[in-house]
């Protein structure tokens, strides 16, 4: 352990028997992340909120952060956490920028850096609290992983984080799943757009205004922020349901 | 007892600008047996001449495996290879654990490089002894470096160290251009012929003192040694044959 | 030379009765021996070009290359020991990084300058130590402005619109000087650094060389890269042209 390491240890909060208290909660919040395979490569939905608690303190922004030329990392928990993760990546791409040799890293690699952080941090009991999709393509195959603040991976055709995992996961399993091969790109839009819109009717932390990306052989392309059409008309039929 | 005031360590520049420790580390590659290096589109190899301190004793390791995609031939004090054989192997772990994919040879040579030029800066310490040959795939494809005590690290089309290596070379300056699309079978042919010009009059290359290592687009890095190389041996005798019968 | 075999010349640590620092001397002249590295710097942009001399055909062209990206907007060209110099672009890379995660903002060239210029004087202190026997150029942008500095061995280094170091340093400078520096466009300076590259170089003395061309500018949007290709095709004929009198045809590999 260097010294700054040790100064960082001093001014950790210390509780009574003498044990250290890391983060023990995220503060400023993002919800779930939604991502998917489909025929040309990968298609990525996160709204632009981010909350303080159940207030929803800031509604603009963005939650699909673009790495190198063919990655996207999606993320949601704390922002704080989201940003560091952000600035620690662009160092690795600036390295990577600086060896000029034409071999940069890809969506795998990123990917990997990014596991053996959360896991790292988890196992000093000092977690980035996040749930992160990566998304990409590498080598002409598409990628789609998943970490989180345990150092838990998973890949798979279909990712949800947060709400989205109890909610958007069946629509997704039913819809995209078994056509993630031939699921053309309107279609896997359409599905995205009906995923945020559920989650936007049952969770309390979302919002309809929302982003979507795609990672093809084209390269990356995120949408403009845009607001999803809703219908509460049903929820005048449910007691305790809004009215 | 030295040959001038500027020659003791490292840290002294001569007035011509010279780093004569260096300069003298190049000296001790030139004291070790030859290792010869090219490469083609889809190959590279290495060729080495292994030798015995006595007639009970065995034959010393010239080429050295760093990972499934890279490995290097040796010239000089065998000790610093082994020292930084290790580094290489280090790095390219690490850097799998990382990445999750292979260490870019060009990128370990760097590394390579930046570790050996502090031996080069610091009084006490003295330059690495060894010289190095590399072969290893990227994306790019196969790739020859070499590496040397000055911490320079370029990078070949073919070349040679150790020995009167530069007889190798002059063979290699001749025939490089046609090397870029031969099978590996004739690659490694070119090599051998370049190595046997590094031999005095009186020894032959053999099964007991030739080393061979390739890698390929579709081959990880293989090691010929002992009675496997007889094949390229007999390859490597009917192809000279051949050639005096033009 | 009056210092060889005073013992004033051993160490970087000692000076010499009239005032003079031998090994800094002498770690220039491993600058003066290595290829011609020169700068210009124009309105909205600055060009390095680099004679990266090759000592065999077995060299791969393209390799070993002499000029280095530092950050996006910031790159060195060199002249010198090659070791020491990717030292110091080891160096100035952890500056210019530690920056941007301090104030997430690219660090202004000048104080990147700063910073290097006090780790090449620091090892002009010890006994221990031998200085750099490097000579860097530094380009980069701060906004929409271009900054040029030369590094010099004992670590004082210069703002310039134009410089020279290696081998052809004072032909080089001579050429430099002749150019309407606050007239001349980036593109243009291109061609002309390509033409002084080539009327510098000496066939004689050595046969292959490779010129290495990097810009930040505005027309690359305030990226250090290399001079795009077609550019620089335009550059080396331009150049070839320019010395058709005194230049054989062989100079590219």
């Amino acid at each position: 352990m260097n010294s700054t390491e040790i100064l960082n240890l001093k001014n950790q909060d210390v509780t009574e028997n003498g044990t250290y208290k890391h983060t023990l909660q995220p503060i400023v919040t993002g919800t779930s992340v939604l991502g998917l395979k489909y025929k040309d490569g990968i298609m990525l939905a996160a709204d632009c909120i981010a909350s303080y608690g159940s207030l929803a303190r800031f509604r603009n922004v963005q939650r699909l952060h673009p790495v190198g030329k063919a990655t996207i990392l999606a993320g949601s928990g704390d922002m704080s956490d989201f940003q560091h993760v952000q600035n620690l990546l662009e160092g690795v791409m600036l390295q990577e920028h600086c060896f000029d040799d034409e071999q940069e890293i890809g969506t795998k690699s990123i990917y990997k850096i990014l596991s053996n952080v959360m896991y790292s941090r988890r196992t000093k009991v000092d977690p980035l609290w996040n749930k992160f999709i990566v998304a990409g393509i590498e080598n002409g195959e598409s990628f789609l992983g998943y970490v989180d603040l345990y150092g838990t991976t998973y890949q798979s055709p279909v990712i949800a984080t947060g709400f989205g995992s109890h909610i958007a996961i069946p629509i997704l399993r039913k819809y995209a799943e078994p056509r993630a091969s031939d699921l053309t790109e309107a279609e896997a839009s359409e599905i995205l757009d009906n995923c945020m819109r559920v989650l936007y009717y049952r969770d309390a932390r979302s919002f309809n205004k929302i982003q979507k990306a795609k990672v093809t052989s084209a390269g990356i392309e995120i949408t403009e922020p845009y607001s999803l059409s809703t219908n509460w008309d049903f929820a005048e039929s449910i007691r305790g349901y809004g009215a | 007892m030295f040959r001038n005031q500027y020659d003791n360590d490292a840290s002294t520049w001569s007035p011509q600008g010279r780093i004569f420790q260096i300069e003298y580390a190049t000296e001790a590659v030139k004291q070790g047996s030859a290792v010869v290096g090219l490469r083609s589109k889809t190959h590279a190899v290495l060729v080495a001449i292994k030798r015995s301190p006595n007639e009970l004793a065995s034959y010393q390791k010239k080429i050295i495996k760093i990972d499934k995609h890279m490995g290097i031939g040796i010239a000089g004090l065998t000790s610093d290879a082994r020292v930084l054989s290790n580094f290489l192997r280090t790095q390219a772990m690490n850097y799998r654990m990382t990445y999750d994919r292979q260490l870019p040879i060009g990128r370990a040579m760097e590394s390579l490089s930046t570790k050996a030029q502090e031996n080069t800066q610091n009084y006490g310490g003295r330059p690495y002894g060894v010289g190095l040959l590399a072969i290893g795939k990227d994306s790019k494809g196969p790739h020859l470096f070499e590496f040397n005590p000055s911490a320079i690290t370029p990078e070949y089309y073919a070349y040679s160290i150790g020995s009167r290596s530069q007889t190798a070379r002059t063979y290699l300056e001749k025939s490089y251009e046609e090397f870029q699309d031969l099978p590996l079978n004739e690659l490694i042919i070119h090599g051998l012929k370049a190595l046997r010009d590094t031999l005095p009059q009186d020894k032959q290359l053999d099964v007991l003192n030739t080393s061979i290592a390739y890698i390929g687009d579709d081959s990880d890095f293989t090691l010929i040694d002992g009675e496997k190389t007889q094949t390229y041996l007999e390859l490597l005798d009917s192809s000279m044959d051949a050639m005096e019968v033009e | 030379m009056t210092s060889i075999g005073t013992g004033y010349d051993l160490a970087v640590s000692t000076y010499s009765p009239d005032g003079r620092l031998f090994q800094v001397e002498y770690a220039e002249k491993a600058v003066d021996n290595s290829g011609t590295a020169i700068a210009i710097r124009t309105k909205d942009g600055v060009i390095i070009a680099v004679e990266k001399i090759v000592s065999t055909v077995l060299e791969i062209p393209g390799s070993s290359r002499r000029i280095f990206p530092i950050d996006h907007h910031i790159g060195f060209g060199s002249s010198g020991w090659v070791p020491d110099i990717k030292r110091l672009i080891g160096i100035a890379r952890d500056e210019a990084w530690e920056h941007r995660k301090s104030y997430q903002m690219p660090i202004p060239p000048k104080m990147l300058a700063d910073r290097v210029a006090l780790y090449i004087q620091a090892y002009t202190l010890y006994s221990s130590l031998r200085p750099f026997g490097a000579s860097p150029m530094m380009a980069g942008m701060h906004g929409d402005e271009p900054y040029l500095y030369l590094f010099e061995t004992s670590g004082a280094y210069y703002g310039y619109w134009g410089c020279a170091t290696g081998k052809a340093k004072q032909l080089a400078k001579t050429e430099i000087e002749k150019l309407d520096l606050s007239n001349l466009s980036t593109r243009d300076a291109v061609k002309e650094a390509a033409r002084i590259i080539h009327t510098v170089h000496d066939d004689s003395k050595d046969r292959l060389f490779e010129l290495e061309m990097s810009w930040v500018c505005k027309e690359s949007e305030g990226k250090f890269t290399r001079v795009p290709q077609d550019l620089y095709n335009e550059a080396v004929e331009y150049a070839k042209h320019s010395n058709n009198d005194d230049m054989d045809d062989d100079e590219e590999l």
